[in-house]
C-alpha cells in the first residue's frame, strides 16, 4: 500500500511540470506580450525604448530554455511574481482571497452532501414513483442549467422579490447562503442521481437479500448496511469535482459579488495580468491533482483491493 | 465499522458546514445597510456600486487607483465645467504673452484633510513626484513640456513649458496625474510611482471605512475650503457583475447607478420601464466614429468614401444597436466641446447615390454578381473590432448587411483588445472605430492623434492630399495663445476632414444615470472622469 500511495504522489511532480510547460508555451505563442501587457495595465504608452526595457526586466530577452527553467525555479520557491496591476506580490494576494473563496467551497460541499444524500435515497426508495420523478426532474435541472442564471434566478426572487436575503456581499451568514446554493446546486444533482443509482444496485446485492431473510427492518437494512457502501462513490466524485467546484466558484463570485479568489482570476483576465494568471493556473492543477490524490487514498482505505490490483498488474 | 465512519464522516461535514456558517458570523462587517431602508434616520447616505475596488487612491497613477474615489479626493489646479476653465485650487492665473509660462495663484485658505495647510510648495512638490516618473505620463501632452516648476512664495506657483502648448490647462484638470497629496501621504523617499502612505487630499470627501473588494465609505472631509457635501456619507459597494448591480439596486441597496457601461442598454430601458426610478441621459461626451483607413488602395478614393458614407442607414443603425441611447452623429467631435461648433451639412442615407459614386469611381457592378469589381479587383473590405465590446459587434454586423446592399463585400473580424491595439498602432487595418475621448481631453488629444503615428487616426489619413496642411494648422493652434486664431485653425480641420469623409461620425457616447427618487439635485459632470456626487442630496 505505501508503495502505491508513494507512486501516486511521485506521480503528480510530472504533472504539474507538463502544465507548466503548457503555461510557459500559452504565453509564448499566445497574442499577448508580457511586457505589453504590463504596460497596457499600467496605462503607459508602449513605446519601444519601454517595451525593450521591460521585456529585459522580465527576462524576456533570454533563450526560451531559460526562460522556462528560471520560471519553474520560481514556480517552486512559491514565487508567482508581481501583479501588473497592483504591483504587490501574487501569493500574497491570493492568500488574502482563499478564505473567502475556501469559505464558499467548503459551505457548498456541505451543503450539497447533506441535501443530495437524503434526495438520492428518497429517489431510490421510491423508485419510479411521484417523489423520485421529482427529484429527478430537479437533478436534470440542476445539472443543465448554468450557474450563473440559477444565480440571477434565486436573486431575482429570493432578494428582490421575497426580500428574505441580501442580494450581493460577504460578511453575514445570510451573505453566504444564496451563493453556497449556487455553487452546490449542480453537485447535488450529480450526487442525489449517482447515489439513487448505487443504493437501487446495493439493494439487488446477496447481503440485503440475506438480511431480509433474517427478518431485519429494512428501515435498518438501508441506513446501516447499504447507505454506508453507497455513500463511497460520492467521496471519489467530490475529488473528481473538485475542479469543476473551483470553476463554478469563479462565476458564483462574480455573480454573487463574493470577494475571493475567482473574481481575482476575472479581473487578471481583463487586464492581461499574466502572474496572477500563472498562480491561478498552477493552484488549480495542484488543487485537482491532490484531490483526485486523496479521493484515491479514501478509495483505497474503504477497499484495499484496489493496492493490491495495482501491485498484482504490475506482476 | 463502517457504519461508525460513514455517521462519523457526516458529523464531521455538519461540523464543518456550522463552522463556516459561524466564521462567516464573526467576519461579518455588519455592512452598513444604507440608512435610505429606514429613511428616518438622520444619516443620509448615498449608496452606489462600482466594478472594482477602489484601489490605492494614489492620486499619480492609474489602475488600479479608480478614477471615482480620486476625484473625491484630491483635486486639481483648475476645472473644466461647462466647456469652460474655472478656477478651483488655483484662484486665478495668468500666461506669458510667448505662451510658455504659467504663474498660478494659489486658493490661500485650502487645507488638506489631515489639517494641513495646502501651499505652492505642496504643488511643486506633488508635480516634481509626477515628472520624477515622466515615461508614466508622456500620453498627456504638457507633461514632456514641462521645463520648470517653481514656487514663488505660499501662493504662487509657475510652471514653465519649453514651448507655447494651450492644452497644458485642458492636462491640469484632468483626474490624475497632477492632483495633490498632502505632506503626510508622502512615502519617505518622495516616490509616488511606489505608493502612498494614506490617501490625504483637498476635496470634498475623505475615505472613512474601508474593506479591500467589498465596500468603501466617505464621508465630508472637515477641512474642506468649497460648499460641503450634501450628504453624510457616500458608500460605494463593489459589485463586479452589471446584472447584480440591476438587481441590487431594485433591491434598494443602492440609490444611484452611475458610470459609462455599468448596466447594459436593455437594463437602462428595463429599469425606465416600471416608472419607479429617475433615469437620466447626459450630453454627448464622446463620438463613436468609423475610420476609413486611406492607405488602402480602394479607401483612397474619396468617392468610395463618400459612398460608404451614404451607403447605411446611421440613424436606423444607432437605434437599433443603442436603442435609442446613443444618438445619430453628425459631427466628428461633439459640439459641446470648446473649438469644436462647427458647421457641418449631415450625410443623407441615399443608397442610389452611394451606387452611382462607386460606379463612378469605377467600381461597376457586373451582372449576376453581388460584389463590385475594377481592373479585375474586388470590392472587398475588412472591418476590425474589438470582439468584447457588443456594441461595436452589432453595428459591424449591421454595417455588413448594409453595405452588401451597394456592392461592398465587408469583412469583420473580432479581435482581442491587445491584438487591435496592436493592429491600429501598426496600422494594419481597412476600417475600425474609433471613440474620441471626451472632455476634458477633446479636441487637443484628438487633434494630437490626427498630427502624431501611433494612434490608429494619422496613418490612415496619410493618403489625404491635404494631410500635410491639416498638420501644420494643428501645431498652429496648439501653440497659439489667441483664442479666436485656434478657433478658425481648428474649425478649418474639422471641416476638412468632415468632407472628406476618412472618419464617418456614428454615434455621441453620453453617460447614463438611474436613481430612486429620493436622489435629488444630481448633475452630470462636465468632466467625463469626474463623479456627480458633491452636490447630489438625499432627501
Amino acid at each position: 500500500m505505501g508503495v502505491y500511495i508513494g507512486k501516486r504522489v511521485l506521480a503528480i511532480i510530472p504533472i504539474l511540470l507538463f502544465s507548466s510547460l503548457l503555461m510557459f508555451v500559452m504565453i509564448r505563442v499566445g497574442p499577448v506580450d508580457p511586457a505589453e501587457a504590463y504596460l497596457a495595465a499600467a496605462h503607459i504608452q508602449p513605446d519601444d525604448e519601454v517595451l525593450a526595457a521591460k521585456r529585459h526586466e522580465f527576462g524576456l530577452d533570454q533563450p526560451l530554455l531559460t526562460q522556462y527553467v528560471q520560471s519553474v525555479g520560481r514556480l517552486l520557491r512559491l514565487d508567482f511574481g508581481h501583479s501588473y496591476l497592483s504591483n504587490m506580490p501574487v501569493w500574497g494576494e491570493v492568500a488574502q482571497k482563499l478564505p473567502a473563496t475556501l469559505q464558499l467551497a467548503s459551505a457548498s460541499i456541505v451543503l450539497a452532501l447533506v441535501v443530495s444524500i437524503p434526495l438520492g435515497v428518497l429517489a431510490a426508495i421510491y423508485k419510479n414513483r411521484l417523489v423520485d420523478h421529482v427529484i429527478r426532474v430537479f437533478a436534470y435541472i440542476g445539472a443543465c442549467v448554468p450557474v450563473f442564471w440559477i444565480g440571477y434566478l434565486l436573486m431575482f426572487f429570493i432578494s428582490v422579490k421575497l426580500e428574505w436575503l441580501p442580494v450581493e456581499g460577504r460578511g453575514s451568514v445570510q451573505h453566504l447562503i444564496l451563493p453556497s446554493i449556487t455553487l452546490a446546486l449542480w453537485l447535488i444533482a450529480i450526487y442525489a442521481r449517482l447515489l439513487r443509482t448505487t443504493v437501487l444496485e446495493e439493494l439487488k446485492e446477496a447481503y440485503v437479500r440475506y438480511a431480509r431473510a433474517r427478518g431485519i427492518k429494512e428501515r435498518v437494512i438501508l441506513y446501516k448496511y447499504v447507505l454506508r457502501i453507497a455513500i463511497a462513490p460520492l467521496i471519489t466524485g467530490l475529488g473528481i469535482n473538485l475542479g469543476k467546484l473551483l470553476t463554478g466558484a469563479i462565476i458564483v463570485e462574480q455573480v454573487f459579488s463574493w470577494p475571493g479568489f475567482g473574481r481575482y482570476f476575472i479581473e487578471a483576465i481583463i487586464n492581461r495580468d499574466i502572474p496572477v494568471i500563472q498562480c491561478y493556473i498552477m493552484l488549480s492543477v495542484c488543487v485537482i491533482a491532490g484531490s483526485n490524490l486523496i479521493a484515491d487514498l479514501l478509495q483505497l482505505f474503504l477497499d484495499p483491493r484496489i493496492a493490491r490490483k495495482g501491485r498484482a498488474s504490475q506482476g | 465499522m463502517f457504519a461508525s465512519k460513514g455517521k462519523k464522516l457526516l458529523q464531521g461535514l455538519l461540523v464543518l458546514l456550522v463552522i463556516s456558517m459561524v466564521a462567516a458570523g464573526c467576519s461579518s462587517n455588519n455592512t452598513e445597510k444604507s440608512a435610505d431602508a429606514g429613511g428616518a434616520q438622520a444619516t443620509k447616505t448615498i449608496t452606489m456600486a462600482w466594478p472594482r475596488d477602489i484601489g490605492p487612491m494614489n492620486p499619480h497613477l492609474y489602475n488600479p487607483s479608480q478614477l471615482l474615489a480620486q476625484s473625491m479626493i484630491y483635486e486639481p489646479l483648475v476645472s473644466y465645467q461647462d466647456g469652460k476653465l474655472v478656477p478651483a485650487l488655483a484662484e486665478s492665473w495668468t500666461l506669458s504673452p510667448d505662451g510658455k509660462v504659467y504663474t498660478f495663484k494659489i486658493r490661500s485658505n485650502v487645507k488638506f484633510s489631515d489639517g494641513t495647510a495646502f501651499t505652492a510648495q505642496l504643488v511643486k512638490k506633488n508635480m516634481d513626484a509626477v515628472l520624477h516618473n515622466k515615461k508614466l505620463h508622456t500620453w498627456l501632452g504638457m507633461i514632456p513640456l514641462i521645463e520648470k516648476t517653481e514656487a514663488l512664495d505660499d501662493t504662487t506657483f509657475r510652471l514653465t513649458l519649453t514651448e507655447s502648448y494651450y492644452p497644458a490647462l485642458y492636462d491640469l484638470a484632468v483626474v490624475r496625474p497632477v492632483r495633490f497629496l498632502g505632506e503626510a501621504g508622502f512615502p519617505e523617499d518622495g516616490d509616488t510611482s511606489k505608493g502612498v502612505k494614506s490617501p490625504i487630499g483637498t476635496g470634498p470627501w475623505v475615505l472613512s471605512e474601508y474593506k479591500k473588494d467589498e465596500a468603501a465609505t466617505f464621508t465630508p472631509n472637515p477641512y474642506y475650503w468649497g460648499d460641503k457635501p450634501k450628504v453624510d456619507k457616500v458608500v460605494v459597494k463593489v459589485i463586479p457583475d452589471a446584472e447584480t448591480r440591476v438587481l441590487s439596486f431594485e433591491k434598494g441597496d443602492l440609490d444611484l447607478i452611475y458610470g459609462e457601461g455599468l448596466i447594459s442598454y436593455d437594463a437602462y430601458k428595463e429599469l425606465e420601464s416600471t416608472g419607479k426610478y429617475v433615469t437620466k441621459l447626459s450630453e454627448p461626451i464622446a463620438t463613436r466614429n468609423l475610420v476609413l483607413n486611406t492607405m488602402n488602395a480602394k479607401l483612397a478614393d474619396l468617392k468610395v468614401r463618400q459612398a460608404l458614407s451614404m451607403g447605411f442607414n446611421k440613424e436606423a443603425m444607432v437605434e437599433g444597436v443603442t436603442l435609442g441611447l446613443e444618438e445619430k452623429a453628425d459631427n466628428i467631435l461633439p459640439p459641446n466641446l470648446p473649438y469644436t461648433n462647427i458647421k457641418v451639412t449631415p450625410v443623407k442615407y441615399d443608397v442610389e447615390q452611394a451606387k452611382a459614386l462607386l460606379d463612378e469611381a469605377g467600381w461597376k457592378l457586373p451582372s449576376g454578381v453581388d460584389v463590385r469589381e475594377k481592373d479585375g479587383q474586388k470590392l472587398e473590405l475588412e472591418l476590425m473590432y474589438d470582439k468584447a465590446d457588443q456594441t461595436m459587434k452589432a453595428m459591424a454586423e449591421t454595417l455588413q448587411a448594409e453595405w452588401a446592399g451597394i456592392g461592398v463585400n465587408l469583412k469583420i473580424t473580432g479581435v482581442e483588445l491587445t491584438v487591435y491595439i496592436q493592429r491600429r498602432k501598426a496600422n494594419e487595418f481597412d476600417m475600425n472605430f474609433y471613440s474620441t475621448f471626451g472632455a476634458p481631453y477633446d479636441p487637443h488629444s484628438f487633434m494630437t492623434a490626427v498630427v502624431q503615428p501611433g494612434y490608429g487616426v494619422s496613418d490612415t489619413l496619410a493618403a489625404l492630399p491635404m494631410k500635410a496642411a491639416i498638420d501644420k494648422k494643428i501645431k498652429a493652434a496648439m501653440a497659439t495663445t489667441d483664442d479666436k486664431a485656434r478657433t478658425e485653425l481648428f474649425g478649418s480641420v474639422l471641416t476638412t476632414l468632415q468632407e472628406q469623409s476618412s472618419i464617418l461620425p456614428i454615434s455621441y457616447i453620453k453617460q447614463m444615470a438611474v436613481y430612486r427618487d429620493n436622489v435629488a439635485e444630481f448633475k452630470f459632470p462636465s468632466n467625463r472622469d469626474e463623479y456627480p456626487l458633491h452636490g447630489t442630496k438625499k432627501n
